[in-house]
């Protein structure tokens, strides 16, 4: 959470030009009257919730008199969604999947990641070392990990991003032009399903498809290994269906075999050592196949979720559609607060790129553009003077 | 008029007698017997007797576990389905309705499998676009292959999630293009559910005339031969609390309940005393149901058997760790499932 009394006015100076002036790229919801919307402000733990809406520009005028650090929205529909949540009575909920950059333990993250004091602010420059925390100014033995992701953090996201999309649009048969990527304003991406035939289903049929796309729960008897009489034994049997298809087909391909290949597969068994022995393997190669999603996200048909065209204060930055994954630039494309200077008080040497504007500050104060000088502070490793 | 109760979307796709016979909760059977101008008061007749006899006869085969497997002409078969209906709504007793939906279901479920597997394709078309389209809302397609069936993915997993075993995961599928692929068995198995809720709730549903003396009079007899088993269902317990509600909901869906479930419901029934006999029954619709087996199993858990420990119902604390506890508000400040209910301020 930002600190310091100073520093609120100017985030929230920037956060209130930004709505005043772009109410329009907040993305109106469907069924917008059947949501519930809620939000956090600045300075102030928790949530308001329980909040409705009847029309987009209800809720445009709401940001601008508020002025909230946070706007969140349900994918769910509710018949009051005014009501304490077991009154609400669900309606369904779109599908949804978050893919956060932090999960993916990509090997560049140690280097732009800067600790950061939870009892006073102080900050630390990114280091490899593993030894226990200890604030050098107040002692205090707790840090927040504060990332300031790279390129590569991004590319590693569009990864799973394209990985998922491959598997919607072909085992789950969905339209490209129905499933809508957004970069969540920080470290990751939204996936918002447009497909009106998965908003019925509840917890359990949603996370029956996160272990889908995961990969977690891939018997060895589906791609045709079983279980022999004796412990470790195995023998081959395909499938009634064949294994042409879904994760069937990608394990076929993977072992090079198909549903013919009966000695090549024994073969590939016994050199894995038995039934157990394939099944360690297999799962291991389900789990490096399957995409990097957020489990709870997914499952919970409850939950408020950032609204597209706002901003996170995590960073600054807007939760944006990505109309080309791709091109997408997310320190180009979501970063749309305006330019005034601000003078702030750097905590540590930092580097970072925005708006194609290269930032490379060594020196404690520094007069940076809004946009900048809001990011930094909302990462915890600036101060407004 | 009775058939006036077996209303859904019609379809325009006939069936065959045969098919109806099988299958007597179609809306076809309904309009059957309009069409013939069949009446109420006809079941007094003499020679409706029979009728009568085999629908009791059919109602306390299915209520004891069994599937009826006689199969007659199709006129007989629908109304003796439709006169086993009134008998059970005017027996009126719940866990009576309960199994004789389930074997309905079940008996239904025998013959669709059958069908699937021996007809022809466009028999095979027009029986799922039938049963599963007007019942269950349900599309089935006929795979390219002519031999498995594609279900969409969505309709899958609302039924799918809710069943234990790993191999009905999505995972364990074949998936394609928005397609579940289904042999004839998992394609039935996927809505038998459905199928015993669909007759439990149009049974719910009718309200009964005046009833011919001759249906009264068998449909008393029948409920006098019943009660004993299930009316004195009054003990100081006015509810369950909502694991063991949940336990016996799965059991009485007839689907596996985990070893540690089945443990923590006899001895939750014991401990508010039940009798044995009654708690034995309570599980005669897991599918490996085998009434030995359970008897041993519940007395051995009463302390009668065995070590002659008496064993006392888990935590809410350990049920909780093994995801068996449904808890509500009404679980507040309880640390054992026995105390529900009785802790009330
Ligand atoms: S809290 Fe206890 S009584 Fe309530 S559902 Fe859970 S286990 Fe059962
Ligand atoms: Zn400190
Ligand atoms: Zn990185």
């Amino acid at each position: 959470m930002i600190e310091a009394a100073k520093t609120i006015p100017v985030v929230r100076g920037a956060f209130r030009e930004y709505y005043f002036k772009q109410a329009r790229a907040v993305e109106e919801p469907g069924k917008i009257e059947q949501r519930e919307f809620g939000y956090a402000q600045f300075g102030q733990a928790g949530m308001t919730r329980h909040l409705s809406f009847n029309s987009i520009k209800e809720l445009h005028a709401m940001l601008v008199k508020e002025v909230p650090s946070d706007v969140y929205c349900s994918n769910a529909y509710y018949k009051f969604p005014t009501q304490p949540m077991q009154e609400k009575q669900w309606l369904g909920a779109d599908l949804i999947f978050d893919i956060d950059g932090k999960d993916l333990d990509l090997p560049c993250v140690p280097s732009h990641t800067y600790p950061v004091c939870t009892n006073c602010g102080h900050a630390l420059p990114p280091s490899d070392e593993k030894k226990e925390y200890s604030c050098p100014s107040c002692n205090g033995k707790k840090a927040e990990r504060v990332s300031i992701p790279c390129s590569k953090c991004i590319e590693g996201s569009k990864k799973e991003v394209r990985r998922l999309i491959e598997f919607l649009t072909t085992d789950l048969g969905m339209q490209r032009d129905n499933i809508y990527v957004y970069f969540s304003g920080n470290n990751g991406f939204h996936i918002h399903i447009g497909d009106s035939e998965y908003v019925p289903l509840d917890p359990q049929a949603r996370s029956d498809i996160v272990g889908y796309l995961s990969g977690t729960g891939l018997l060895a008897e589906s791609v045709g290994v079983r279980k022999g009489r004796e412990g470790n034994m195995s023998f081959i049997k395909f499938p009634r269906g064949g294994i042409a298809y879904g994760w069937r087909g990608r394990i076929a391909d993977k072992l090079k075999i198909d549903g013919s290949s009966i000695i090549k597969l024994k073969h590939i068994v016994d050199q894995k050592g038995g039934y157990a022995g394939f099944k360690s393997e297999l799962d291991k190669m389900t789990r490096e196949m399957g995409v990097r999603i957020d489990p709870q996200v997914t499952t919970d048909v409850h939950r408020i979720f950032r609204m597209p065209g706002t901003l996170n204060s995590k960073s600054g930055l807007a939760k944006t559609r990505c109309a080309d994954l791709e091109s997408f630039n997310p320190f180009n494309d979501a970063c749309l607060l305006g330019g005034n200077k601000v003078n702030v008080r750097v905590k540590t040497h930092v580097k970072l790129k925005l708006k194609g504007e290269a930032f490379n500050i060594s020196k404690e104060s520094a007069e940076l553009p809004a946009f900048a000088a809001v990011y930094l502070i909302c990462k915890g490793l600036a101060e407004a003077m | 008029m009775p058939v006036q109760l077996m209303t859904s979307n019609l379809s325009s796709i006939r069936m065959g007698t045969g098919d109806l016979a099988k299958y007597p909760f179609l809306n076809e059977a309904g309009e059957y017997l309009r069409e013939s101008g069949f009446g109420w008061e006809e079941l007094d007749r003499p020679d409706m007797k029979d009728i009568i006899d085999r629908a009791a006869e059919r109602i306390e085969v299915g209520v004891g576990g069994n599937i009826y497997d006689k199969l007659e002409k199709y006129e007989i078969e629908i109304l003796t389905f439709i006169v086993s209906l009134i008998m059970v709504k005017s027996i009126g007793m719940e866990p009576v309705l309960k199994k004789y939906a389930l074997s309905e279901a079940r008996r239904a479920e025998e013959f669709l499998t059958q069908d699937l597997k021996q007809q022809s394709e466009m028999q095979k078309h027009s029986l799922f676009a039938k049963i599963f389209e007007d019942l269950f809302k349900l599309k089935i397609e006929v795979a390219e292959d002519g031999r498995l069936f594609k279900v969409r993915v969505a309709d899958y997993l609302a039924r799918s999630s809710h069943f234990h075993e790993q191999e009905w995961k999505l995972i364990n599928r074949l998936v394609q293009g928005g397609h579940v692929y289904l042999d004839a068995d998992e394609t039935v198995r996927l809505v038998r559910n459905e199928l015993s809720v669909l007759i439990y709730e149009k049974v719910k549903a009718m309200t009964l005339p005046t009833l011919p003396q001759a249906i009264k009079v068998k449909a008393e007899e029948l409920r006098a031969k019943l009660a004993p088993r299930y009316e004195y269902r009054t003990s100081a317990v006015t509810e369950y609390p909502p694991c063991v509600k949940h336990a016996i909901e799965v059991m009485s869906k007839g689907e596996n309940l985990p070893h540690s479930a089945r443990v923590m419901l006899a001895t939750y029934m014991l401990a508010v005393g039940k009798p044995v006999d009654e708690i034995v029954m309570m599980f005669q619709n897991a599918p490996d149901f085998n009434e030995k087996i359970t008897r041993y199993q519940v007395e051995h858990l009463a302390g009668m058997k065995g070590s002659r420990t008496k064993y006392s119902v888990p935590s809410c604390e350990k049920l909780r760790n093994e995801n068996l506890c449904f808890a509500t508000e009404e679980c507040n400040g309880i640390i054992n499932p026995v105390q529900f209910g009785r802790k009330r301020k």
